[in-house]
């Protein structure tokens, strides 16, 4: 029953506009439900045998025969492929329903056939209390799952935070740095300062005839006095 | 699971079981019976079970006269039986299942060639008919 709609789409592409190579045969036809249409005619039909077989040539008479497929109203075509959609789609409902009834008997003719009234009683008794403990414990772990992604929310926060003021610790370091720099840059020996700074050296000597302990500081008294 | 059907279904590969018409009766007096039978089957060899019966010939009321048991109909079904096309379209009609697509598009064609047909009558007895009065 489902062999119309493979079929239908080449169905649908044969509907194209194209000359009629044969107008008598198109008079013939007379003013179907297809005015207008004229499909691109191919020579390609399903073949029925009767008295002749495969192997047998075809007659003289059929030498010049043309065979058409049977016209197709692309309209009507969509209609009826929708319909077919549709009508596929309440049958496997229909399937899957009767398939569940089917196996329904089977489970209740299996446990009738093995099992005593009572051990079914209890057998609903324990499932239900099963689904009890079941949403129970599904309750908890809601609440365990929720704690611990507010907890994790604030650790982030927390790291993000300590990122935030580590970076401005560090960028006050350099803007210290580049600070004192510049101050220092001021007492630098530049190409013209060069010749006052030598000047300025020559006319002050320094002495730097002296010792200095471990502790950086001069010595005034030697051991040996 | 399903141990009649697949018991008989041993010995056959790639088939299935199939809801179709099994052609009884004589010559010019066709009788079909609605049939569960594994495909490879002949058509009107043996099956698995008879599920109703159809008699395609008007009887004195002019009614067609089929008969169908839903409940094994049910059953078959959700084992997994397809449907062969006059199955299905008898079942459509029956309102067993829903009715076929082709149904309605064959009703509609039969109407719509049934309207031509009254038309170019109608117009050719206006046609002639005005001549006549008209002038």
């Amino acid at each position: 029953s489902g062999a119309a709609g493979p079929a239908m789409l080449p169905a649908l592409r044969r509907c194209r506009p194209g000359p009629v190579p044969l107008p008598a045969l198109a008079a013939a036809l007379g003013p179907g439900p297809f005015p207008g249409l004229c499909p691109g005619w191919s020579p390609r039909a399903v073949p029925a045998r009767g008295r002749k077989t495969r192997h047998d040539p075809p007659a003289k008479s059929k030498a010049g025969r043309v065979k058409l497929p049977p016209p197709v109203d692309p309209e009507e075509l969509l209609v009826v492929l929708e319909r077919y959609r549709q009508h596929r789609l309440v049958l496997s409902a229909l399937r899957a329903e009767f398939r569940a009834e089917v196996l329904q008997k089977k489970r209740e003719e299996r446990l009738a056939a093995e099992v005593s009234v009572e051990e079914l009683e209890e057998h609903r008794r324990l499932m239900a209390w099963n689904d009890e403990e079941n949403a129970r414990q599904r309750a908890r772990r809601e609440e365990r799952l929720k704690k611990e992604e507010e907890e994790q929310k604030r650790r982030k926060s927390e790291i993000a935070e300590k990122q935030a003021r580590k970076m401005e610790a560090f960028l006050e370091e350099k803007e210290k740095e580049v600070l004192q720099l510049q101050e220092e840059a001021k007492n630098f020996i530049t190409p013209e300062n060069l010749e006052a700074r030598i000047e300025e050296c020559l006319d002050n000597p320094r002495n730097y005839n002296f010792a200095i302990d471990k502790d950086g500081r001069i010595v005034k008294r030697t051991v040996l006095s | 699971a399903f141990s009649a059907g697949s018991r008989l279904l041993r010995g056959y590969r790639g088939s299935h079981v199939v809801i179709r018409f099994a052609l009884g009766g004589c010559t010019n007096r066709p009788f079909y019976r609605i049939v569960a039978a594994n495909s490879k089957r002949a058509r009107d060899g043996k099956y698995l079970e008879q599920l109703g019966c159809l008699d395609p010939l008007p009887n004195a009321y002019g009614e067609k006269v089929a008969g169908l048991n839903l409940e094994r109909l049910r059953y078959w079904l959700g084992c997994g039986a397809q449907l062969s096309r006059p199955a299905e379209k008898l079942l459509g009609l029956a309102g067993f299942l829903p009715l076929h697509p082709m149904t309605v598009t064959g009703a509609e064609r039969l109407r719509r060639r049934r309207q031509r047909e009254q038309q170019p009558e109608a117009a050719p007895a206006d046609g002639s008919a005005e001549p006549g009065t008209a002038p």
